[in-house]
């Protein structure tokens, strides 16, 4: 009885042996599964994740990325859906100003102690700033960022007699002006201008216009005893003055602005009905080579000096939720798709700048085609944007800002008005987070 | 007299024709826009018909994007979540119908404070319950929630339907021994047909143009539901891949045409007797 006794524990005992040895085995041969949300959308781009992934995927069986693809339209409410149920991804895709908002709400990791000498040497500082929260922690990766270019059609300054300017003599605002007035014409003769010499997308405007105002030296944002306050005054009204006069004054630029973003301008930018886009995306330069008409002639043009050439810029990231399975796997991927090539790659899939200045210096990034050369030039000019870490900055944009340019640029209230609104809305909507 | 009849027949067919240019244009120009070339598309000398037609948004749809994946999807959960939601609103409204209690006014508050609720308030609760019964990201999941959104509303017009059939048949089954279910599934139902066919639809639609609850609750891409995948399609800044996004709503279109073509008699008749009580 006892003999059997010990023959039937050293039974169990081997096969509990045996059924953790298996389960060891079980789990060393199943591989981790990280789920990464892509917000690349352009045909290049999204081919380009692709191929980036199944690299990973052929290179590391044991940990495998299952790529899903989604849209910047519904990117923000899936993520905050998802930190709220705790059920997130492992790596997504997003930008630099709502992730600062995420980070502060303890959504996601802190890379600062993960990430390699090479990758935080390698890229910019100036783009690390965007993703680094006031307490230093880093809330993700930033891989691509975009400025802000001015678009121009080569057959209309030609046939004007205007001389595009270079990457070491660059247009002040003022010189885009009177190139402007030249490049405006009424073709037909029947005292309506056919031919405008720029058009303004200016749908979404707040961003576009915070960038471009730092050259001016115009901030919106100013720091008031530790806390930001908003304000407009002659820096900030400087730019608005001019897009103003084009528009109403001088009436060289086109209204149709008023309600398309840059690229909805592009039909009318092929027609030869605007000379200048400028303001735009430099991601948007893709959609020209896809869909302009056979023979159209274009380029780009340094970005325009006022005080300085200086444009506020976000920056697009990778970042790993605090409550994600697999953070030291995301990280190892993080790391490959993040490297010198595959950056080069993603950045030229969506046609934008890597962050990795190693990246940057390859020589796709300073070809002549696809106005890379004087594109990439535009890169040195990137800031940090100073209201891309103000809390509330996104029902200030929604709720103050976006209306109120709206009327502006619709010629519905005057500048002072306007000064005078922003500050007072905008402050009580930022006090709010205080 | 006879004059005056023929201008008005006249009037009345050309406002006819405006109507459905009216509702058919925007169709026309995504079928035409689906054919088109990406330089037809961004031009300020749009055509309705394609200069050259290309094939090339339908490769990319189809190819690249896995979409009938997608279809395929849509159709298993709109097709089920319709059947389903009948399954419960058939007896639910037969019995609002029939027995008039105070439960019935209950149940008419229900069924409109139901549909105030906007779908992000609730979105992370359901999230969690749905997870605890381990149905987050499967269909059986999805499904449980369109039956759930399109319920309160089927199960209002249903009984409306189940008012016009006149009690006396009800009461001869009775009086040959049916009990409530064999009267329900043998009489009611195949009087409210026509009833039970627009219902159906209407759960059917509900379910195949859902974008929120497919995006949130199934996070595996071969899961995916339709409109999901066709946002997939769109950019930023108002830009989105045009071609392919109107070859693939085509694409996405047939099935619930096909639906349509099969139930349309009953739709028709049943919108139409559903207005009328007896």
């Amino acid at each position: 009885m006892a003999m059997s006794r010990k023959v039937l524990s050293v039974m169990l005992l081997c096969a509990l042996a045996l059924g953790m040895s298996c389960s060891g085995l079980a789990s060393a041969g199943k591989p981790v599964t990280i789920r990464f949300i892509s917000l690349a959308w352009q045909t290049q781009a999204i081919e380009a994740v692709k191929a980036v992934v199944a690299e990973w995927n052929a290179a590391n069986p044991s940990i495998q990325v299952q790529y899903v693809q989604m849209d910047w339209g519904s990117i923000h409410d899936y993520m905050i859906t998802s930190f709220e149920a705790k059920d997130v991804p492992d790596i997504f895709h997003y930008e630099s100003i709502p992730i600062i908002d995420f980070g502060k709400r303890g959504y996601l990791t802190d890379l600062a102690t993960l990430i390699s000498d090479d990758l935080r040497t390698d890229v910019m500082p100036g783009a690390w700033e965007t993703v680094t929260g006031s307490n230093g922690a880093i809330y993700g990766i930033p891989f691509l960022w975009e400025s802000l270019i001015v678009l121009y059609n080569k057959d209309l300054f030609a046939e004007a007699g205007v001389k595009p300017p270079t990457i070491d003599n660059p247009w002040t605002w003022e010189e885009m002006r009177q190139a402007a007035r030249l490049l405006t014409k009424d073709r037909h003769g029947d005292g309506q201008v056919d031919q405008f010499g720029v058009a303004f997308g200016l749908k979404s405007p707040v961003n576009r216009v915070f960038n471009l105002s730092m050259g001016f030296g115009g901030y919106y944002f100013y720091d008031q005893n530790g806390k930001p306050v908003i304000g407009v005054g002659d820096a900030e009204k400087e730019l608005l003055r001019i897009l103003l006069d084009m528009m109403y004054v001088e009436k060289t630029a086109s209204l149709d602005g008023v309600g398309l973003s840059g690229p909805e301008l592009f039909p009318g930018f092929f027609a030869g009905k605007y000379a200048m886009l400028p303001g735009i995306g430099v991601w948007a330069r893709q959609q020209i080579v896809e869909s302009a008409p056979a023979g159209f002639k274009w380029g780009v043009l340094p970005p325009l000096k006022a005080k300085t050439q200086a444009q506020g810029s976000t920056t697009q990231t990778l970042s790993i939720p605090s409550a994600a399975k697999h953070k030291k796997e995301a990280m190892q991927f993080l790391e490959f798709l993040a490297n010198r090539e595959n950056m080069a790659k993603l950045a030229l899939g969506d046609w934008l700048f890597p962050t990795r200045a190693s990246s940057l210096d390859l020589p796709a990034f300073r070809k002549e085609e696809g106005g890379w050369n004087i594109a990439t030039e535009s890169a040195r000019h990137l800031t940090l944007a100073p209201w891309q870490k103000v809390m509330g900055f996104q029902e200030f944009k929604s709720k103050v800002a976006t209306p109120l340019f709206q009327q502006l640029f619709a010629n519905r209230i005057s500048l002072d008005e306007f000064a005078r609104r922003m500050e007072t809305e905008g402050n009580r909507v930022l006090q709010r987070y205080q | 007299m006879k004059r005056n009849k023929t201008t008005a027949r006249a009037v009345m067919f050309a406002i006819l024709v405006v109507y459905i240019v009216f509702l058919a244009f925007p169709l026309v120009w995504l079928v035409s826009t689906s054919f088109k070339p990406a330089v037809e598309i961004f031009t300020r000398q749009a055509t309705i018909f394609p200069r050259r037609l290309t094939l090339e948004n339908y490769r990319d749809a189809l190819g690249e994007e896995q979409i009938l994946r997608s279809v395929g999807n849509s159709f298993k959960v709109s097709t089920l979540s319709a059947l389903a939601t009948l399954g419960i609103a058939m007896p639910g409204a037969y019995v609002l119908a029939r027995r008039q209690t105070s439960v019935n006014k209950l149940v008419a508050g229900w069924i409109l404070t139901s549909q105030i609720f906007p779908t992000i308030l609730i979105i992370v609760p359901l999230f969690l319950l749905l997870g605890r019964a381990s149905l987050v990201n499967t269909h059986l999941g999805l499904i449980g929630v369109y039956v759930v959104w399109s319920l309160p509303f089927v199960l209002w017009m249903l009984q409306g339907y189940v008012r016009g059939v006149p009690v006396e048949l009800e009461e001869a089954a009775a009086v040959d021994g049916a009990n409530n279910l064999q009267i329900v599934s043998h009489i009611v139902a195949p009087l409210v047909l026509p009833g039970l066919v627009a219902t159906g639809l209407y759960a059917f639609i509900n379910a195949w143009n859902e974008f929120f609850f497919g995006l949130v609750l199934l996070k595996d891409p071969d899961l995916m539901t339709i409109q999901v995948h066709l946002a997939r399609f769109r950019g930023i800044e108002g830009l989105a891949r045009w071609g392919p996004l109107a070859a693939g709503s085509i694409i996405a279109t047939i099935p619930s045409l096909i639906v349509f073509a099969f139930l349309q008699r009953g739709l028709v008749s049943g919108l139409l007797s559903g207005s009328v009580k007896q």
